[in-house]
Formats: structure tokens, sequence, C-alpha cells
């Protein structure tokens, strides 16, 4: 019987193994901010230092939000080294709009009840699509030194 | 609207394209694909990635037409004064009219041959001088000579 190479193939088939040992699909992370997220306090507010000297980073109690899912402006509850405080989202890991950066870290900065902010300056760059958003949040922009 | 560079390709971004990303210290990069942010996540350096600009550029390549201002060593003439002159006197020669050098020139033959003149006349001077002394001695000696032997010694 006369072998062709592609009889061969057909006959001695190779079986090749990428991807995860298990045997169901898994979608990508969606790094969305909910319950329990880590969050990483980018102003200068005394709490917020103590709290990265630690190691212990904020995490997220409550979502204002309908869905319970935390966007860029969106305002939060945080437990910070024991307390309770509210803060703002500031900037995301999770892929943004069109024109709204992504950072590489979950950005929040720290609010009072009366919604003024703890720290005096914040360092990190703020994406500009937060300025349309109004409210607390103009008096956060204003202690930003960088925009993007 | 501003019409950025991507941060890894080098190419620009219009308005629209492309995505941006701040890395926890505060760096900012603009991409123009996700093929930028992939390598950029891989860590390659876009200097080792042959279609970047940043590659072009420290190959240099398509850089033909760009004139590179060759540097070229060129000595110094420099005017220097030597233990002989001063440099005034170095300048004042060498700025000399062609007529007042013929000048100096003719002044100078003149003199030599003024010279030469001199010496031709004084040598004539004395050299018959010494001749005619050496003859005169000479024959008046020769008679006196014979004179005071007659009565001599013998």
């Amino acid at each position: 019987m006369a072998l062709t190479i592609k009889s061969v193939n057909m006959m001695m088939p190779v079986v090749q193994r990428f991807g995860p040992a298990c045997c169901f699909s898994t979608s990508q992370t969606l790094q969305e901010i909910r319950l329990l997220a880590r969050m990483r306090i980018v102003d200068n507010s005394a709490i917020g230092k103590a709290a990265a000297e630690i190691g212990k980073p904020p995490r997220v109690i409550h979502v204002y939000n309908d869905k319970r899912v935390g966007f860029l402006g969106d305002k939060v509850l945080v437990t910070v080294k024991g307390e309770m405080k509210r803060a703002y989202i500031v900037g995301l890991r999770q892929k943004q709009k069109p024109n709204v950066p992504r950072m590489d870290t979950n950005n929040i900065v720290l609010v009072d009840d009366n919604g003024n902010p703890l720290g005096n300056r914040i360092t990190v760059p703020i994406p500009s699509a937060l300025r349309r958003k109004g409210g607390d949040i103009t008096k956060i922009l204003s202690l930003a030194t960088k925009f993007v | 609207m501003r019409i950025e560079l991507c941060s890894y390709s080098g190419y620009k971004i219009y308005p629209g394209h492309g995505r941006r990303l701040v890395k926890a210290d505060g760096r900012t990069f603009n991409f123009l694909s996700h093929k930028c942010e992939r390598s950029h996540m891989m860590k390659r350096n876009p200097r080792n990635i042959n279609w970047t600009v940043l590659y072009r550029r420290k190959h240099k390549k398509g850089q033909t037409e760009e004139v590179t201002k060759k540097k070229t060593r060129r000595t110094q003439k420099f005017q220097r004064a030597i233990t002989g002159a001063t440099l005034n006197d170095i300048l004042a020669k060498r700025n000399q009219k062609p007529e007042v050098r013929k000048a100096q020139r003719e002044q100078a033959i003149r003199a030599y041959k003024e010279k030469v003149k001199v010496k031709e006349a004084q040598k004539k001077a004395t050299k018959p001088a010494p001749v005619k002394q050496a003859k005169q001695p000479k024959t008046a000696k020769q008679p006196m000579a014979k004179a005071p032997r007659v009565g001599g010694k013998r």
C-alpha cells in the first residue's frame, strides 16, 4: 500500500496541548471594584500613609451605586486600619472607555463625611474625565497636581 | 486635539486611536495599538524591534538624504614671535611693499659693490707697496754686504 505523506499524518496524529491543564475555559479577569476589593490611597493623608507602611491595603465594603460595582468617580466605603472611611475612585485597572486612561493600580482618595478630602495633595495622575463629574469630585481635583 | 506619539513604536496617534496607560509610579504611556501595548508589557526593548522608530533611529535607517555635518579639523595658522625678531618686525617685513623691497635690495647690492671696490682698492694699495719695499732693501743690502767682507774674518 502506497503511503503518501498525507495518509501517514492521518494515521499518526500528533496531539498538541496548549492552554490550561483543566478542560474548561476561563474568561479574563474583569478587575471590577466590588466588595472587598483592595485599593490604593493616593492622597497624602496620615491614615493612607500608615496603611501603606503596614502593608494592609484599604478594602471596599460598600459601593454607593445601583450595581454595587464601582467605576471612575464613584463613592465607596472603605476600611482602613480598622476604621470606616468614605472615598472616591480616582483610577482603575479595568479597561476603560476610549480616551480614558487605564492605571496599573486601583486608586482612591479618602474623604470625610462632609465630602472634604482628608489629604492635601495628590501626586498621582488623575484622569481628566473626572472633571465632568462635579460634586465632591471638584474638591478632589483641586488637590491634583497632574492630569492625564 | 493633540496628536500624541506612541511611547513604544514612535508612530503618531490620532484622536480616537490607541490607549493610554498610567503606571504605579505615575509614568504615562501612549500606545498606538494592542501590538505596541503587548510588546511593552512583555518588556521587549523597542530598540531591538525592527519596525519601531527607535530601532530605525538607532541603526540609522533611511537617513541618507539628510546631510550629516562633517567636522573637519583645520590647523590654525598662528603668528608667533621668534627669538630673533618680534611679532611686529615679522609683520613689518612681510607687509613691505615690493618697490620698497626692490629699493632695499638695490641698496644692499650697491653697498656690497662699494665694499668690494674698497677692498680691491685697498688690496691694490697694499700689494705694490710691499713688493717695492721688498726690492729696495734687497738692492741696498747686496753692495753693503760685500763691502765689509774685505777686511773681514778669515
